[in-house]
């Protein structure tokens, strides 16, 4: 490579509060269109904007979770223009002053090192209404507009589609874990927006940037960056001035596609909103705010690696807050944390798969989960305890022990006066398997630890009767 | 006499008396306004009208707005009722919320009998600019003479007796010129004292609820009942609402007065200057001491202009919402551009449109800082300037107009000295967001004239108490054309 990459990312980030950012309107999403709109949504003449204020806590508590420097007092701006999804013809933004600036994320570079992403601020805003355009009209569904938004915008230090994938997905846990956001970038409650630019290394001025837009995964995220390098380098290489344009990755291809040719960038004529006079936070509204936030992914992370979780297993179980949740919960009856973890990574994420449901689905209580793990601890085998959750699955009325003995499920004995007296009545019982046996069919001693089995009620070690059968039969 | 030409407090009295019911005061109003020849009305709201007065039947002792009706500025929301700001680009707009004021007038059961005519979109001092035409003078019955607005209709109609009050707004003066020229009382209360919600905004740094009555007295009793913290308008302001009729004390003793002798002396007509200079002997009589103050000259003359640039920057974006998409005239186009062209450019005045132009490039980038910062920073300086004056004095006094209300024909060089300074000077009230005045001081020519009292922020009880004050001096208490009479200060 000659060239290298500058970086840098807008994120929006759709907060999930209860109302919007600056009407009563609820905030919710997927319901039909239009049904989730007030008067203030659809910029009727005297309608005013009232600050959300669980918004702003959750824009604090990220900006929080970035290092950030919060702005105590909050002020808002107009963006104005004209476009038909921007019901008032303006935006209500912070253009003047963020509520956090010069803040930063630690995130692994490609070699694993740790690398510092600084952040130039973040501040609120509120989305716009969902366009869908047709050959011929256009649809507008006013219930996104008003949706609280977030937006983080790094500074241009992220060098490889890798360090940015790792960005949007540190950024992502943050605004998950606050409880900020769902931060489902297949849904857009978290959009990314991608400047890159090439230069030859040791070259301070920036390259003509390009803008890739709306990427809709981490995975994309690489793969788009990886591809439009390539693409500016082969240009750069050949001579080919690379244009300042807006592109948009085509997941099919895997290739960046031009969507637009940038002109002179737009004049916003941004003034301060004077419909929302400057609010005062008192350092005691901040602080609260920050030390009521939600745990967040990495001290989570941290305590479940010291419970004796790996480093994987514990970001499997972190990949879904849900899933992180109903961990937690378990973990109220569960004796040993690795056992729990366990479960949930290959049985209960194995059900979940082959339905294709969520944790939320689930149709066992975490408690209960918790208890069966337990049965494990106390000397059940896996085996035991699988049937006895497959059972509970069907019957999740059921507390663990009632599952168990309906199952006729024992725990196994280390008993080998136990293992030699039922060996030697079945061995009794069933002459003609011995002979069988005798004659050369490997097969009739199966049938003879089956006998004990079934005798034992599955009380006893499958491996210990095979050990003893072996032995006895061999005596005949 | 009839009953509806006394004041609020007057008409109430015969309520509780039984010598008039809300219905019949109702009829006489809407047989007024149907009547009415200045072309102060858009809509005239009959039929809700006649059947809220009719309901009330049992007279509330305690609540003087009780049946008493009102005309309301036709830029206020009004829920099922058509509300256009005087513009085509809202014809047929029915809206969906009641404005909080109205919404408050309506628990105290006052009668909206309709929506008044203004200046196009409140952006206008003449009364000559809405989509209906101008809007004439009651008291020129040849029509020669205007209103003044923006608030144009509710003036007119209240100063032609059709109701004892209305609902205005104030960006510069849009009330309290008018009431000058109408012989009304037309109070503009601190910014936030009253929800602006559901009023559509001009300017909203600038813009105020105001009204109109025919008394200082009912200018405290519609204060009380329209103040107060608005969870809709976040700007509104928490502070109590006083009892501002139970504390009216019209004493002048020791009150110190502060003349802007710049304004005085920028007015050439002298009849207006004996009127007003009698009133200062009258109050001086009383215990008050007046002083005369400079404001500065230049910082005067450049209210004007910062007032344009401020003003138009906000409206253009204010109304940046009127695109014919969600509301009012659907105009067609194969794009949305073409359909947003369309509708703003039938939809508004030239006039409009050179608002629009003048705020948009005072935001353009390479404009922002000679134009519209600098402008608020002249406006940061002037209103330092008024509290200055303030912190030594009880009210700044000075006529609310240099003349008697304009001739439509004729009108002078705009940018005269007089007119720069004696004609802009209220637009300090909605810089700083002060609490101000306007009472009737007398006629000149047989037209009112007024003059403007205004003080410090949220010291509404003091200023109501000093207009009282001025005007049992004046003896014009409860003018209409109906109720003419001469001022002692003549």
């Amino acid at each position: 490579m000659n060239f290298e990459a500058v970086i840098g990312l807008e994120i929006h980030v759709q907060m999930k509060t209860k109302s919007k950012m600056f009407s009563s309107s609820p905030n919710a999403f997927s319901k039909s269109p239009n049904t989730e709109v007030t008067v203030f949504d659809m910029a009727y003449p005297g309608t005013m904007p009232v600050v959300n204020k669980q918004a702003v806590i959750n824009a604090i508590r990220v900006a929080n979770a970035l290092h950030m420097e919060i702005d105590h007092t909050i002020c808002f701006d107009r963006k104005n223009y004209f476009y038909s999804d921007l019901p008032k013809g303006f935006q209500i933004t912070q253009q003047f002053r963020p509520i956090g600036k010069n803040g930063y994320l630690e995130i692994l570079d490609r070699d694993n090192k740790k690398k510092r992403i600084n952040i130039e601020r973040i501040h609120m805003e509120e989305d716009t209404c969902k366009q869908l355009h047709f050959a011929d009209y256009s649809l507008l569904d006013y219930n996104r507009a008003g949706t609280p938004l977030v937006e983080i915008v790094s500074r241009p230090e992220i060098r490889n589609g890798t360090e940015a994938m790792r960005y949007v997905e540190g950024i992502r846990n943050i605004v998950v874990y606050s409880l900020t956001s769902d931060g489902k970038m297949e849904e857009g409650s978290l959009r990314c927006d991608v400047n890159v630019s090439l230069r030859p290394y040791g070259v301070k001025e920036f390259g003509t940037k390009v803008e890739i837009k709306n990427i809709n995964s981490l995975k994309n995220i690489e793969q788009a960056l990886d591809y439009e390098i390539a693409r500016q380098s082969a240009m750069l290489l050949s001579g080919t001035p690379v244009q300042q344009e807006t592109r948009r990755f085509d997941e099919a291809s895997g290739k960046t596609i031009l969507m637009r040719v940038k002109t002179d960038a737009v004049d916003y004529k941004y003034f301060p909103e004077p419909n929302i006079t400057p609010i005062a936070l008192s350092d005691e509204f901040v602080q609260n705010a920050i030390d009521t936030c939600p745990e967040l992914y990495e001290s989570k992370k941290a305590r479940y690696v010291a419970s004796g979780l790996s480093d994987t297993d514990a970001d499997i179980i972190l990949s879904d807050i849900n899933m992180a949740s109903y961990f937690e919960s378990a973990l109220k009856s569960a004796k040993k944390e690795k056992t729990l973890a366990n479960y949930l990574i290959v049985e209960v994420n194995g059900y979940l798969n082959k339905r294709g449901i969520s944790i939320l689905d689930f149709p066992l209580e975490p408690e209960k989960l918790g208890e069966l793990t337990n049965l494990q601890e106390d000397g059940f085998t896996h085996k035991q305890c699988v049937d006895i959750l497959n059972y509970l699955l069907e019957e999740p009325t059921l507390s663990v022990e009632e599952a168990r003995k309906a199952k006729g499920i024992e725990k196994m004995v280390q008993d080998d006066n136990l293992v030699l007296s039922l060996v030697t009545e079945a061995l009794n019982e069933n002459p003609q398997s011995i002979a069988d046996f005798k004659g050369g069919n490997g097969r009739a001693i199966g049938f003879l630890i089956g006998q004990v089995m079934k005798k034992a009620k599955g009380k006893v070690n499958p491996a210990d009767v095979s050990r003893v059968m072996n032995e006895e039969i061999k005596k005949r | 006499m009839a009953i509806l030409d006394k004041t609020i407090l007057e008409i109430h009295e015969a309520l509780v008396k039984g010598e008039t019911t809300p219905l019949e005061l109702t009829k006489e109003a809407l047989r007024r306004a149907k009547e009415d020849t200045n072309n102060a009305f858009e809509f005239i709201n009959e039929e809700e009208a006649l059947k809220e007065a009719a309901a009330l039947t049992e007279v509330e002792v305690d609540n003087p707005l009780w049946g008493i009706p009102y005309i309301c500025k036709d830029n206020f929301s009004t829920k099922g009722i058509p509300s256009t700001a005087s513009s085509n680009v809202l014809n047929g707009y029915k809206p969906l919320f009641d404005a909080t004021v109205v919404e408050k007038l309506r628990e105290k059961h006052c009668i909206m009998i309709g929506k008044s005519t203004l200046d196009e979109l409140a952006m206008g001092g003449t009364g000559t600019t809405g989509h209906l035409g101008k809007t004439f003078n009651p008291y020129d019955p040849s029509h020669k003479r205007m209103m003044g607005g923006s608030s144009c209709g509710s003036a007119a109609g209240v100063a032609a007796g059709i109701a004892p009050f209305a609902l205005g707004s104030d960006t510069g003066d849009s009330v309290r010129k008018p009431a000058a020229f109408g012989g009304l009382v037309g109070f503009k209360p601190s910014w936030g004292r009253i929800s602006r919600y559901g009023l559509f905004p001009f300017a909203p740094s600038l813009d105020h609820v105001a009204y109109f009555t025919r008394s200082v007295e009912d200018a405290a009793i519609i204060l009380e009942a329209l103040s107060g913290r608005d969870l809709h308008d976040s700007t509104s302001s928490t502070r109590k609402v006083e009892e501002y009729y139970k504390d009216l004390n019209p004493s002048l003793k020791g009150k110190r007065i502060a003349v802007l002798k710049d304004i005085v002396n920028s007015i050439s007509n002298e009849k207006v200057m004996h009127v007003f200079n009698a009133s200062l002997e009258a109050m001086k009589k009383e215990g008050a001491i007046i002083d005369y103050v400079e404001f500065g000259q230049e910082a005067l003359e450049s209210i004007y202009a910062t007032y344009i640039v401020i003003s138009c920057a906000e409206a253009t974006s204010n109304d940046a919402n009127l695109d014919g998409i969600k509301f009012g005239p659907y105009y067609e186009g194969k794009t949305y551009q073409e359909v947003m062209y369309n509708a703003r450019t039938k939809g508004f005045s030239e006039l409009i449109k050179r608002r629009f132009v003048i705020g948009s490039f005072a935001l353009m980038r390479e404009n922002q800082d000679v134009l519209f910062l600098r402008a608020q920073r002249n406006r940061a300086k002037i209103v330092e300037r008024t509290n200055e004056i303030l912190k030594n004095h009880d009210a700044i006094y000075v006529p609310a107009a240099p003349n008697v209300a304009p001739l439509f024909e004729g009108s002078s060089d705009k940018l005269s000295d007089e007119y720069l300074i004696a004609d802009n000077h209220m637009a300090l009230g909605n810089f700083a967001g002060l609490p101000s005045i306007t009472v009737p001081l007398g006629f000149v020519d047989g037209m009112p004239i007024g003059a403007n009292l205004m003080n410090g922020a949220f010291k509404e009880g003091e200023i109501l108490s000093l207009s009282l004050a001025l005007e049992n001096l004046s003896g014009l208490k409860g003018l209409s054309i109906n109720e003419r009479k001469g001022g002692r200060f003549e």
